[in-house]
């Protein structure tokens, strides 16, 4: 009984892609009892389990390539200055011609894992000061010429420097040095020790490019590049000579359609089989439309509070309890994100950014007692929140939040002003404001970029000393439960002491034709982080 | 007189284009940013922010800048854009070509049909017929042109499947499938500008009716129709070409809705999506492009409008 949960647990399709490569060779070479047990041995299933992966590998991979067929994807925007060149990437559709066309060492899996992609293999040393990437032999260029250390090499020290504009520049900055160690062997050299440089390498803008250029659309990705025009579209057709198995179109067109509403039409009327950014308001169109289905995936993008803790009212610590048991989170997930959200506990680190979430902190419930009492105790009876339409349902968190707080006598003002200098004029200069931020791959970076004491965006202009500490200590630290436990009480701190009142996340939410298969669904993204080109095939 | 009229009008439009040159220029010189910071973006240092003004010449005296710029533009040079370095002529020529397509066929539809309803509109005031023409395009031009795209989309692409919803053009098409792929922005644009050339055709026409020597024409006995094609019409022709003219002007650069609800590459979009990216060189060029169509345009239905009325071909 035991075994047989376990096999009902574990599916192909759950399998992380190093897995699912090696259970794909096995059933291709017809596998034996011997075969089973090295499955076994490689992913630390039981033996039951492993031959019932086989078997439901075969039948995934029965069901699995059909090659052959096209598809269209219309992202939200598109310009003149789209990008081939990596490092510039800025957005959804820089990142989906990316992967069509180019690799990067590493892959994100779905739940973030990092998976090998151009790097075979990539082990730390036992500090985590130094990573050695073994490059895949055997993988060409569009051009034909053989990739090699040298263009890793030259890729990665890109981003680096006084004259790189890679956007990414600041995150690599812990790598000191990318020395070429072999003819397929690269290392890299960083000033403190980080755990988590993997992960980075899987991110949109640091796919590999060839020495000596600036990418221009040779790469060694699933598509070749047949046509470019900026702010129009790009075509592209399959890459024969891939290394792996994938690319399942023969071709793909990639384009933007700015006009949410057109765009759902187009996905609805067949002309697109994949699109970006639904609004909610689009959620019950797409739905009951019989070819097309909505993919919603939990993300951590968070719809946010600002309370800054280094000015009045913020500074009061009662205050900014009471605003964060004010907010009404299961309304918030139900009605204003109509249930494509998830609960925000007032940190930015959500389930989708996988094993460093701290699961065990307890959500913080919609309490107008409490909420009352921090308000009363705090002695502010009235503040005012600046509110833009930077996100999505923002507006109405805000709406929701000062009815609220009439019900228990507290008066909250908004203030509205428009999204266009924002940025600049509002934003980390209000005492109370709203903000949306981008999931970032790790959970790490994604509190170090607001929260570590002096980051340029600590929005909330709380300082915590621990924090930091942790922040630089969790990325030496390779022992899985003693980085959980960092997580978490990183986490803690932020929940309870920061001044970012975080209530729900939004989930990205796309649309794709009902024949579209095998979409992935990494949380970084747009369409599975744009990783769909390799993926996807049509039933 | 009437090639004094004609060289005066040309003069005119010359002015007009110089001063709106001037205009643009000193418009997008005022925005915050220069080319080089933008170009440069966050990585700018004062170094390589004087570097670059210096190679693209911006050191140099805004009078100075003009004049080159305004040189460089007769020379067909439109300059660089920040996207990538390519040049802003060939980001703007196939959309260019686009639109003029469009517009072309817009034009190709809209103008007979407008003028063929609009005079047997006049021809049979206050019938049925009439009152469904005139009661239609006024409908018509209330309408704003997005709920009219949106509309026809739902009707003819979404429900129906007749139509592709978007104007996605592979480059590879045969003539009836690049119709097909108009189809939709076709038929928006054909709406919402003949809805106004038919009603400006009509009351140029009813207005010309009401003058004495149709009277006299109608007292004479002459056929209704026969006064209309042959006294009435060419006494309105000037009003109707100054509308086609200011319709197909619109067509060229103020469709950028339609071209955003079809995604149509046109240069009207192309024109917003560089004021997006700050990429003033381009929205330099592209205005300069609205400007010079509007003028020559007008420019010809004056030329138009003076060439056929006898008053002003033949002075006395």
């Amino acid at each position: 009984m035991k075994d047989e949960k376990t096999n009902s647990e574990l599916d192909f399709r759950d399998l992380t892609q190093s897995d699912k490569d090696l259970v794909a060779k096995l059933v291709k070479g017809g596998f034996s009892r011997r075969e089973v047990l090295k499955l076994s041995m490689a992913t630390g299933v039981s033996l039951v389990a492993a031959e019932h992966l086989l078997f439901d590998g075969k039948a995934a991979i029965a069901a699995t390539p059909k090659k052959g067929g096209s598809v269209r994807m219309a992202s939200n925007l598109h310009g003149p200055d789209d990008q081939l060149d990596p490092t510039l990437f800025t957005s959804t559709i820089d990142y989906t011609r990316g992967r069509a066309t180019y690799n990067s060492l590493i892959q994100h899996a779905n739940d973030l894992t990092p998976q090998p992609e151009l790097a075979e293999s990539f082990e730390p040393n036992a500090n985590a000061t130094e990573w050695t990437f073994k490059i895949r032999n055997g993988v060409t260029f569009h051009d034909g010429k053989k990739l090699t250390a040298d263009d890793v090499v030259y890729t990665m020290k890109r981003h680096q420097g006084e004259q790189s504009t890679s956007v990414i520049k600041s995150l690599l900055e812990t790598v000191k040095e990318w020395k070429k160690t072999g003819p397929m062997e690269v290392k890299a050299v960083l000033s403190s020790p980080n755990a988590d440089l993997p992960t980075l390498l899987g991110m949109f803008q640091t796919k590999i490019v060839q020495d000596g250029t600036t990418g221009g659309g040779i790469g060694t990705g699933p598509y070749v590049m047949d046509s470019f025009q900026p702010g129009v579209k790009s075509v592209h057709s399959r890459n024969e000579n891939y290394w792996r198995e994938g690319a399942n179109l023969d071709a793909i067109e990639i384009t933007a359609i700015t006009d949410p509403v057109a765009r759902v039409n187009a996905l609805i009327s067949g002309d697109m089989q994949l699109v970006t950014q639904l609004e909610p308001n689009a959620f019950r169109q797409v739905e009951s439309a019989s070819n097309v289905e909505l993919l919603s995936t939990p993300a951590a993008l968070q719809l946010g509070i600002c309370v800054l803790r280094n000015t009045a009212p913020g500074n009061n610590d009662d205050f900014v309890l009471g605003m964060k048991y004010i907010q009404d989170r299961e309304r918030i997930v139900k009605r204003i994100l109509k249930g494509k959200g998830s609960l925000g506990n007032d940190t930015p680190v959500s389930p989708a950014h996988g094993k460093d979430f701290c699961s065990e902190l307890p959500q913080r419930p919609y309490d107008p007692d409490k909420a009352k009492f921090h308000f009363k105790k705090s002695g502010v009876s009235s503040a005012e929140l600046y509110v833009a339409p930077v996100a999505g349902g923002i507006e109405d968190i805000c709406l929701t939040a000062q009815a609220n707080c009439a019900k228990i006598g507290f008066d909250l003002k908004l203030k509205k002003v428009p999204t266009d200098g924002y940025w600049g004029a509002v934003w980390m200069k209000e005492p109370l404001n709203v903000v949306t931020w981008n999931m970032r791959p790790t959970a790490n970076i994604q509190m170090g970029i607001q929260f570590a004491p002096g980051a340029a965006w600590n929005d909330t202009f709380w300082d915590n000393a621990r924090l930091g500490e942790l922040l630089s200590l969790s990325l030496a630290e390779t022992d899985p439960a003693k980085r959980h436990t960092m997580f978490c009480e990183m986490q803690t701190l932020i929940h309870e002491g920061s001044g970012m009142v975080i209530p729900a996340f939004s989930n990205i939410n796309d649309g794709i034709a009902d024949n579209v298969m095998g979409m992935p669904t990494v949380p970084l993204g747009q369409l599975g982080a744009c990783e769909w080109p390799e993926f996807i095939w049509l039933a | 007189m009437m090639t004094r009229m004609v060289m005066q009008r040309i003069g005119i439009g010359f002015g007009t284009l110089i001063v709106v040159s001037i205009i643009v220029f000193i418009a997008t010189s005022i925005l915050p940013g220069d080319v080089a910071q933008i170009v440069l973006g966050q990585s700018a240092t004062p170094e390589t922010l004087a570097a670059l003004r210096a190679q693209l010449g911006l050191d140099q005296p805004g009078y100075v800048r003009y004049f080159s710029w305004l040189g460089n533009m007769m020379t067909g040079d439109l300059g660089i854009s920040k996207a990538g370095g390519a040049t802003i002529s060939s980001l703007i020529g196939g959309r260019l070509g686009n639109t003029l397509m469009m517009a072309g066929w817009v034009a190709v539809i809209s103008i007979p049909i407008s003028i063929a309803l609009g005079l047997w509109a006049a021809m049979h005031p206050g019938t049925w017929l009439d009152r469904i023409v005139t009661f239609g395009t006024l409908s018509l031009i209330s309408v704003p042109e997005f709920f009219i795209a949106t509309v026809a989309v739902l009707i003819l692409a979404v429900e129906l499947h007749w139509l592709p919803s978007t104007a996605y053009m592979t480059g590879q098409e045969s003539f009836w499938e690049l119709m097909k792929a108009l189809a939709m922005p076709l038929i928006t644009l054909v709406i919402v500008v003949s809805a106004q050339m038919i009603r400006m055709t009509r009351a140029g026409i009813l207005n010309v009716m009401s003058s004495p020597y149709i009277e006299m024409a109608i007292l004479k006995g002459v056929p209704r129709g026969r006064i209309i094609m042959r006294h009435a019409f060419y006494n309105a022709i000037g009003p109707i070409v100054n509308v086609i003219a200011l319709n197909l002007a619109y067509l060229v650069s103020g469709v950028v809705i339609v071209e955003t609800i079809f995604a149509y590459p046109g240069l009207a979009k192309l024109m917003i999506d560089g004021v997006q990216t700050r990429d003033l060189p381009l929205v330099q060029a592209c205005a300069m492009i609205f400007c010079g169509t509007y003028v020559v345009l007008i420019l010809l239905a004056d030329i138009g409008s003076i060439l056929s009325n006898p008053r002003l071909r033949n002075p006395k």
